[in-house]
C-alpha cells in the first residue's frame, strides 16, 4: 500500500465513520455554496428579469419618418431586423387621421390591436379589446364627450379631400362606417382623447393603405443596447428616424441601476456572513478533534501531515458540498424566479465550479486555523487525559 | 451550585463560549439585516420609481370638454375650466399627505417669438417653495417631476434666485430651431400680453416637451391673462400597489361597506388618493395615470417578493448555521455529561444546565447580531438608496423567536443523545 | 552501552520542582518499571523520555543523542524512530479500525504495509478483531491494539504510561503477559506506573518521591 493511499483511505474513513459530525459540516458547506449560488445566479438575472417587468411602462423607442410625411410597414420591418428579435417585446405602428363621430371632430388611430397590447401594457380596457374587424376602442374622455356607453354603434365619417393647385384641400366625398364600441380606454394620459380602430379598418375608411404616422417599440435591453439599435436604424435606414423614450429608458436604467446594487450588496452580506458561519462551524468541528492531532503528533507525525490530512478532509468536504450546494442554489434560483416573475432561469455553468472553488477555499481556511494551533501543542498536554 | 457551574463554562470555555456567541450574532445580524431591508424594501423602491414622474393627475372637471368641443385655446379666464391656484397647497393637506413626494401645477398658453415663431410655453414651478399650512416647508416643481431632462445647456430654473422670476428654459428642438442659447432674452407674445424672459437652460426630453418654452406659473398666467387659474396638476404620490378592493373603490367608492370604506379610505391605493385630492380642490379630476401607477405597482410587488424571498434563504441558512454550531458543541462536551451522570446528576438538571448556558450564549450573540444586522441594515440603505433603512419594531421578536427556536432545535436533540449514552461508555474509550 | 541516560535532569514549573536532578540509566534490552505516587514526577519523567517535552536542564541522551537540545521538529523524527508509546487512555483513532490504527503509525514512519500490521496485531492475540473499530473492542483488546501500533515500526524504546491503568484484573495480565513476551524478545520497556504488581513483574523498579528517585533496585523475583 502506497501513501498516498492511506492518506485517502484515513480521509474516506474519518468521512464515513463519523457519519453525524461530517454531515453537520456538509450541512454547514452545502448551505453556504446554496447561499452563494443561488444569490449570485439571481444577482446576474435580475437585470434580465426585472427588465422584462419595466417593459411594463410601455414604448420605449419610437420610429418616425424622416422629415415630414408617412412611412410604411416595408420601413418599420426594415428597422425591427435591426434588433434582436428576442429583445423586442411589442411593436406598434399608428396612424392618426381625423374622422367626424355625431359631427365632432375625433382623431382617429389605426393600430394593431396585438402590438399595442404588447407595447402598452399598461393599457387599462373597460369592456375588451377589439378583436374583429368594424370595432373600435374609445378613449375614456372620448367616450364621456360622446356620452356612449359599451356596445354603442356609432357612425364614423371620413371626408375624403385631395389638394389642389393652391394647396388647399379639396372635398371629395364622404366614407362612413357604422362601427361598435368594443371598450373602453384608460391611460390617464393623452391616449384617452383618441378613438382606436384596425389598422385595416382605418385603411377601408380613408381608402389609401400602407401608411404609418409613428411606430411604438417596445424592447428590452440597456439604455446602451437601445442606443445601439437606434444608432444602427437611423444610419442605415433613410425613411425613418428611431429615437429613444427617454422618460422611460433613462428611468428605467436609474431604477435598475439601484435594484442590482440592491441585489448585489445584499448578496455580498449575506455571503459574507454565511461564510463566516461555515468557517466558525467548520473550527468547532476541527477543534473538537484536538486530542487526535495530538495522538498523531505523539505517533510522529510532522506538522505538514497533519494540515494535509485534515485539509484533505476539509477540501472534499467543500467539493462535495459545494457541488450539492451549486445544484440546490440552482434549485433555489430557479423557484425564485418561477415565483417572483413567472419564468425560468438559466443555468450557468460557470458558476459550478466557482461554488466548489469558493467552498473549497473557505473550508480549507477555516480549517487550517485550528489545525495549525492544534499542532503548536504539546502532544503530552492533549494526550494527559481530558 | 448550579450557577456557579455555569460561571464555570463561561470563564473556562471562553474561547469556545465566545465561537458560538459569534455564529449566533452573525446568524441574528444577517436575520435583522435582511428583514430590516425586506421591510423597507417596498418604500425605498417605490421612492426610486418617483424618477418616471407623476402618477396622478389632476385636471378641472370640464376641461376637457369644454376645450374640445369649441376648440378654445388659451381663452379667457371666464371662458375655460380652470382649477384655482390658491388651493394648491391643499394637497399636501389630505389623509395621505405624507406620501405626496411632489407635485406641480401647469397652465400652458400659445405664444410668438420675436422672430414669429409660433411656440407653446408652459407655465409650471421649477423648485417652488412652499409654507405648509402644518407649518412645514417644502420645495418641489418639475425639477423632481421631469428627472429624465437632460440640462443641456445652463442650469435648471429656480424661482428662489431673485433674477429666476423673468427666466424660462427652452426646449431642445425650440432651441436649435430659433437658434436660442442659454443667457439670451426673447420675447414672448401671449394672447393677452407680452413679456421678455432670460433662458436660463436648454433641455432635452427627448419627448414633445422639447418643443415648449417652460416659464414661471405667473409669467404663463401674465401672457394669457389667466391668474390664479392652473389647468392641471401632476402629483407624485408613494402608493401602494393596488388590489381588488382598490380596483372596485376605483370604480365607485359609493359600492363599497362602511368597513371596507375604512381600510381603503385609510391605505394608500392610488385610487384612495386620488379620492382625496378631488375632495380638497373643487371641481377637480384626479386621475391616475396609468402607464406610471400601474407599472410601479407591478415592479414593488416583484422586488418586495424577491426580497421576501432571500430573506428566507437567509433566515434558513442562517437558522442551519446556528443549529448546527450548537449541536456540534454540545456533542463535543458528551465527557462532561458523562462525568455529570456518572456523579449523580439526573437528565433534568444536565438539560438545564446545558439549556441554560446555551441560551445565555444565545441572548449575548441575538442582541449583538441586532445591532450589527441594523447596521448592515442601514449600510444597505445609505449605499443603495441613500437614505436610512427605517427601523422596524416587528423585527426585533422575529429575530428573538429565530435565535430562542433554532438554538433549541440544535441543542435539545443533541443533549437528548448523550443523555441515552452510558456514563462508562462516555468515560472510557471513545 | 545504555540506550538512554539521564543526566541531571531538572524539570522546573514555577517554583514546583517536578524533577530534581535525576540521573538514570538504562541500558538495551531491560524493562524498567517507574513507580511512585501521583505529583512524583512520573508522568514528566515519562514526557521528557518520549520527546514530548524538554527538561529544564541537564542532559538526556537517547540512543547517544542528546535529546535535550533538539528542536521540536527533531524531537518528533527521533520520537517517531526510536519510540513506541502506549498511553492509559489507549487514544485509538476512533473512526479507524484496528489494523488502520496500526497502519497509522507506520503511514507516519515510512509506508503503510497491511500485511505487517496485520501481523503485528497477530502477536497481540487480536488477528479475528482487525477490522472492528475500537468502539467494538472491549478496553483489553484497545490496549493491545495500542501496543501492536507502538511495536510496528521496531521501536528502540517501548514507553508504556500507566499500561493497566483502565484494565480489569484479567486483560491486566494479558498486557504484562505480552510485556513480558516482548522482553524476552529484547525489547527496552520503560513502564510507568503506580501500581506495584506491575512495577514488580519488571526486571528492575525505579521509585519517584517529590521529584527524586527514592530507590532503584533490581526485582529479585524477575525470571529471564
Amino acid at each position: 500500500m502506497t501513501k498516498r493511499k492511506m492518506f485517502f483511505r484515513m480521509i474516506t474513513a474519518s468521512l464515513v465513520r463519523r457519519r453525524s459530525r461530517m454531515l453537520v459540516a456538509l450541512l454547514a458547506i452545502a448551505v453556504g455554496a446554496t447561499i452563494l449560488s443561488g444569490l449570485v445566479t439571481i444577482y446576474y438575472d435580475v437585470p434580465r428579469q426585472m427588465g422584462a417587468e419595466f417593459r411594463n411602462y410601455g414604448a420605449n423607442m419610437i420610429l418616425l419618418p424622416e422629415g415630414s410625411g408617412a412611412f410604411d410597414n416595408a420601413e418599420v420591418d426594415a428597422a425591427l431586423s435591426k434588433i434582436p428579435a428576442a429583445s423586442v417585446v411589442g411593436v406598434a405602428p399608428y396612424r392618426y387621421e381625423s374622422v367626424t363621430i355625431n359631427e365632432q371632430p375625433i382623431v382617429a388611430a389605426g393600430t394593431h390591436m396585438d402590438g399595442a397590447r404588447a407595447a402598452s401594457p399598461y393599457w387599462y380596457i373597460d369592456g375588451e379589446w377589439p378583436a374583429a374587424s368594424g370595432e373600435l376602442l374609445l378613449g375614456k374622455e372620448i367616450a364621456e364627450k360622446l356620452s356612449t356607453k359599451l356596445g354603442a354603434e356609432l357612425n364614423v365619417r371620413y371626408a375624403l379631400t385631395e389638394e389642389d393647385e393652391d394647396h388647399s384641400d379639396l372635398f371629395v366625398k364622404e366614407n362612413s362606417r357604422k362601427m361598435i364600441v368594443a371598450g373602453i380606454l384608460e391611460t390617464g394620459g393623452s391616449e384617452e382623447e383618441y378613438i382606436y380602430m384596425a389598422m385595416e379598418d382605418l385603411e377601408a375608411l380613408t381608402e389609401s393603405a400602407g401608411e404609418l404616422d409613428v411606430a411604438e417599440l417596445s424592447v428590452s435591453g440597456s439604455q446602451a443596447e437601445l442606443q445601439g439599435y437606434a444608432d444602427s436604424i437611423n444610419a442605415s435606414l433613410d425613411g425613418v428616424t428611431a429615437r429613444l423614450v427617454k422618460r422611460v429608458t433613462q428611468s428605467e436604467s436609474t431604477v435598475l441601476t439601484k435594484l442590482q446594487a440592491l441585489v448585489l450588496l445584499v448578496t455580498v452580506i449575506v455571503l459574507a456572513l454565511t461564510m463566516i458561519c461555515v468557517a466558525t462551524t467548520m473550527t468547532a468541528v476541527v477543534t473538537e478533534r484536538r486530542r487526535e492531532i495530538g495522538l498523531r503528533k505523539a505517533l510522529g507525525a510532522s506538522d505538514a501531515s497533519i494540515i494535509w490530512e485534515f485539509m484533505g478532509e476539509g477540501l472534499l468536504l467543500g467539493l462535495v458540498g459545494g457541488l450539492l450546494g451549486a445544484c440546490l442554489g440552482f434549485a433555489f434560483a430557479q423557484a425564485v424566479s418561477v415565483n417572483v416573475f413567472s419564468n425560468s432561469i438559466a443555468f450557468r455553468p460557470l458558476l459550478l465550479p466557482i461554488t466548489i472553488i469558493v467552498s473549497i477555499l473557505v473550508t480549507g481556511l477555516a480549517c487550517i486555523l485550528p489545525v495549525r494551533s492544534a499542532t503548536d501543542i504539546d502532544p503530552a498536554l492533549v494526550l494527559k487525559g481530558e | 451550585m448550579f450557577f456557579r457551574m455555569i460561571r464555570g463554562a463561561f470563564t473556562r470555555q471562553r474561547g469556545k463560549m465566545l465561537m458560538i456567541a459569534l455564529t449566533i450574532a452573525l446568524g441574528a445580524s444577517l436575520a435583522t439585516a435582511m428583514l430590516n431591508v425586506m421591510f423597507d424594501v417596498g418604500d425605498k423602491v417605490a421612492q426610486e420609481l418617483k424618477t418616471y414622474g407623476a402618477n396622478i393627475t389632476v385636471v378641472p372637471k370640464a376641461a376637457s370638454v369644454l376645450d374640445n368641443l369649441y376648440e378654445v385655446e388659451g381663452g379667457d379666464a371666464a371662458e375655460g375650466a380652470y382649477l384655482r391656484e390658491d388651493e394648491l397647497g391643499k394637497i399636501k393637506t389630505i389623509f395621505w399627505a405624507f406620501n405626496i413626494v411632489d407635485y406641480a401645477p401647469f397652465i400652458d398658453t400659445d405664444a410668438s417669438l420675436a422672430d414669429g415663431r409660433e411656440v407653446n410655453v408652459v407655465g409650471t414651478w421649477f423648485n417652488h417653495y412652499m409654507a405648509l399650512p402644518t407649518g412645514e416647508t417644502l420645495n418641489t416643481g418639475v425639477q423632481n417631476l421631469r428627472t429624465w431632462w437632460d440640462i443641456t445647456e445652463g442650469r435648471w430654473l429656480d424661482e428662489s434666485q431673485p433674477d429666476d422670476a423673468n427666466a424660462c428654459m427652452v426646449g431642445a428642438s425650440v432651441a436649435a430651431a430659433a437658434g436660442i442659447r442659454a443667457g439670451d432674452s426673447i420675447r414672448l407674445q401671449g394672447p393677452r400680453a407680452g413679456t421678455t424672459l432670460t433662458v436660463v437652460g436648454v433641455y432635452d426630453s427627448g419627448d414633445s416637451a422639447d418643443d415648449q418654452i417652460y416659464a414661471p406659473l405667473a409669467q404663463v398666467q401674465k401672457l394669457s391673462n389667466t391668474a390664479g387659474c392652473v389647468s392641471s396638476i401632476e402629483v407624485s404620490a408613494l402608493t401602494t400597489p393596488d388590489n381588488e378592493l382598490a380596483l372596485r373603490a376605483a370604480k365607485d367608492p359609493k359600492s363599497l361597506s362602511a368597513s371596507q370604506y375604512e381600510t381603503w379610505y385609510c391605505t394608500a391605493y392610488v385610487s384612495s388618493i386620488c379620492f382625496q385630492i378631488q375632495e380638497v380642490i373643487t371641481d377637480a379630476v384626479a386621475s391616475p395615470v396609468r402607464q406610471v401607477a400601474d407599472s410601479e405597482g407591478a415592479i414593488m410587488e416583484k422586488t418586495q417578493l424577491l426580497m421576501i424571498l432571500i430573506t428566507i434563504l437567509a433566515l434558513v441558512g442562517s437558522g442551519l448555521g446556528i443549529s448546527n454550531l450548537v449541536t456540534a458543541s454540545v456533542m463535543e462536551r458528551s465527557n462532561e455529561i458523562g462525568l455529570m451522570k456518572a456523579i449523580g446528576a439526573n437528565d433534568r438538571a444536565i438539560t438545564g444546565l446545558v439549556l441554560t448556558e446555551i441560551v445565555i450564549v444565545g441572548i449575548v450573540g441575538a442582541v449583538i447580531g441586532y445591532f450589527a444586522g441594523f447596521g448592515f441594515a442601514q449600510i444597505i440603505g445609505h449605499s443603495v438608496f441613500g437614505s436610512a433603512i427605517e427601523m422596524k419594531a416587528m423585527v426585533i421578536p422575529i429575530v428573538a423567536v429565530l435565535v430562542v427556536v433554532v438554538t433549541l432545535v440544535g441543542s435539545i436533540p443533541a443533549v437528548r443523545t448523550l443523555l441515552r449514552l452510558d456514563p462508562t461508555v462516555v468515560l472510557h474509550g471513545r | 552501552m545504555s540506550l538512554l541516560e539521564l543526566k541531571d535532569v531538572s524539570k522546573i514549573y514555577g517554583d514546583l520542582h517536578a524533577l530534581d536532578k535525576i540521573n538514570l540509566k538504562v541500558d538495551t534490552g531491560e524493562w524498567v518499571a517507574i513507580m511512585g505516587p501521583s505529583g512524583s514526577g512520573k508522568s514528566t519523567m515519562m514526557n521528557i523520555i518520549g520527546c514530548m517535552d524538554k527538561p529544564t536542564s541537564g542532559e538526556v541522551l537517547l540512543d547517544g543523542v542528546d535529546i535535550s537540545r533538539e528542536s521540536a521538529k527533531s524531537l518528533t523524527r527521533i520520537r517517531r524512530d526510536k519510540i513506541g508509546l502506549i498511553f492509559q487512555q489507549f487514544h485509538l483513532v476512533n473512526y479507524l479500525t484496528a489494523v488502520e490504527n496500526v497502519m497509522m503509525a507506520q503511514y507516519y514512519h515510512s509506508v503503510p504495509d497491511e500485511k505487517e500490521a496485520l501481523r503485528a496485531l497477530a502477536r497481540v492475540g487480536l488477528a479475528d478483531r482487525a477490522k472492528h473499530l475500537p468502539s467494538q473492542l472491549s478496553g483489553g483488546e484497545q490496549q493491545r491494539v495500542c501496543i501492536a501500533r507502538a511495536l510496528i515500526n521496531y521501536p528502540e524504546l517501548l514507553l508504556a504510561d500507566e499500561p493497566t491503568g483502565n484494565l480489569d484484573e484479567a486483560n491486566e495480565n494479558v498486557v504484562l503477559d505480552i510485556f513480558s513476551q516482548l522482553h524476552k524478545e529484547g525489547t527496552t520497556l520503560v513502564v510507568v506506573t503506580h501500581d506495584p504488581e506491575v512495577a514488580e513483574v519488571a526486571q528492575r523498579t525505579v521509585t519517584l518521591g517529590h521529584g527524586k528517585i527514592i530507590s532503584d533496585k533490581l526485582n529479585e523475583g524477575f525470571k529471564e
